[in-house]
């Protein structure tokens, strides 16, 4: 019983710490596309394959962030909410996809535009979670 | 066949972005650059929608879709979960998600009927910001819970507030472009037709 307990604690200790490296590695990577973006826009260049390698990079470390995130709900100690926790996991998924297909459409600086706000979305809503998983914010 | 001068001057008062003005200093020096910006430009001229999804108006839509799922999934959260606890804030927080849906779809089509919509879209939601802000600073007990409109957006750095009032701006500008009737004589030759 005791065994069981202690091993279930150091296996969801464990994830922590995997989804708290997950979750900075995807704030850093997030913040760069939005700076490439950035730059290509203040250069009046359109998007280029270099966004949409960077956005599909976002979009891989998104989805693997979603399984750890649904492999932590299933262990204890859980969000205050966990429907809004998995409201942003499952949410956050869309962005960086449709922020890739709405910028793609404009072939002038707006297009990196559309970028830079979607990457940074994704950055403020990583932040959120985080927030939600440890209570900070209700 | 349209007279880029014209259409253009819309250009430069596209400062209300703090990055197009930087963008314009530093390309200043660019030549080619130009040309690709006034093809830009013919090719809204050239068509009847005053295109209010396409340039600056593309990165608009963009806020407005991700406001859009942003309130959508927190009013779908909150009436999921809790609805009975506070039915007022929960069935303003999914009006608000249809407005921001609203606004979205019409600035992102564009033409004439979509025009209207996003203005009235965004009519309302500068109104709603206003008015369920204030109420939720000065009766907070009718508002126990927070919405995208609480306290004029303060959850979301008052992008909430700043949103309509861009967009407003934005329907205008494009609705001038376009030959609206309170085109002060901006109207592109043969931009039409």
């Amino acid at each position: 019983m005791t065994g069981a307990a202690a091993s279930s604690t150091r296996r969801s200790s464990s994830l922590v710490r995997v989804s708290n490296v997950l979750a900075t590695v995807i704030i850093v990577v997030a913040l760069l596309a939005a700076a490439y973006a950035l730059v290509t826009a203040l250069r009046d260049r359109p998007m280029g394959t270099g966004h949409l390698v960077a956005l599909g990079v976002l979009e891989a470390l998104l989805v693997a962030q979603a399984v750890v995130g649904f492999v932590k709900l299933s262990g204890d100690g859980g969000p205050d909410s966990p429907a809004t926790f998995v409201g942003y996991l499952l949410g956050v998924l869309l962005i960086p996809a449709a922020g890739a297909g709405w910028g793609l459409l404009e072939r002038t600086r707006w297009g990196p535009g559309v970028i830079v706000v979607a990457a940074l979305a994704v950055a403020v809503m990583i932040v959120r979670l985080d927030q939600l998983w440890s209570g900070t914010v209700a | 066949m349209p007279e880029p001068e014209g259409i253009r001057t819309g250009g430069p008062t596209g400062a209300e972005v703090g990055a197009e003005a930087a963008a314009e200093v530093g390309g200043e020096a660019r030549a080619g650059g130009d040309a690709r910006a006034g093809a830009v430009d013919a090719r809204a001229g050239g068509t009847s929608r005053p295109g209010t999804g396409s340039g600056p108006g593309r990165l608009l839509v963009a806020v407005y879709a991700i406001f859009a799922l942003a309130a959508g999934a927190r009013a779908g959260v909150q009436i999921a979960t809790k609805f009975s606890e506070a039915p007022v804030a929960y069935a303003l927080s999914a009006f608000a998600a249809a407005v921001y849906v609203l606004a979205t779809v019409a600035l992102a089509r564009g033409g004439r009927t979509s025009l209207r919509v996003a203005v009235a879209a965004c009519g309302t939601e500068l109104a709603g910001v206003l008015v369920v802000g204030t109420l939720s600073v000065a009766d907070s007990a009718a508002f126990p819970d927070e919405t995208v409109w609480s306290g004029y957006g303060r959850g979301y750095g008052f992008v909430p507030l700043v949103l309509p009032v861009v967009g407003l701006l934005w329907l205008r500008r494009t609705a001038r472009q376009g030959g609206g009737p309170e085109a002060g004589g901006g109207r592109p030759v043969g931009g039409g037709v």
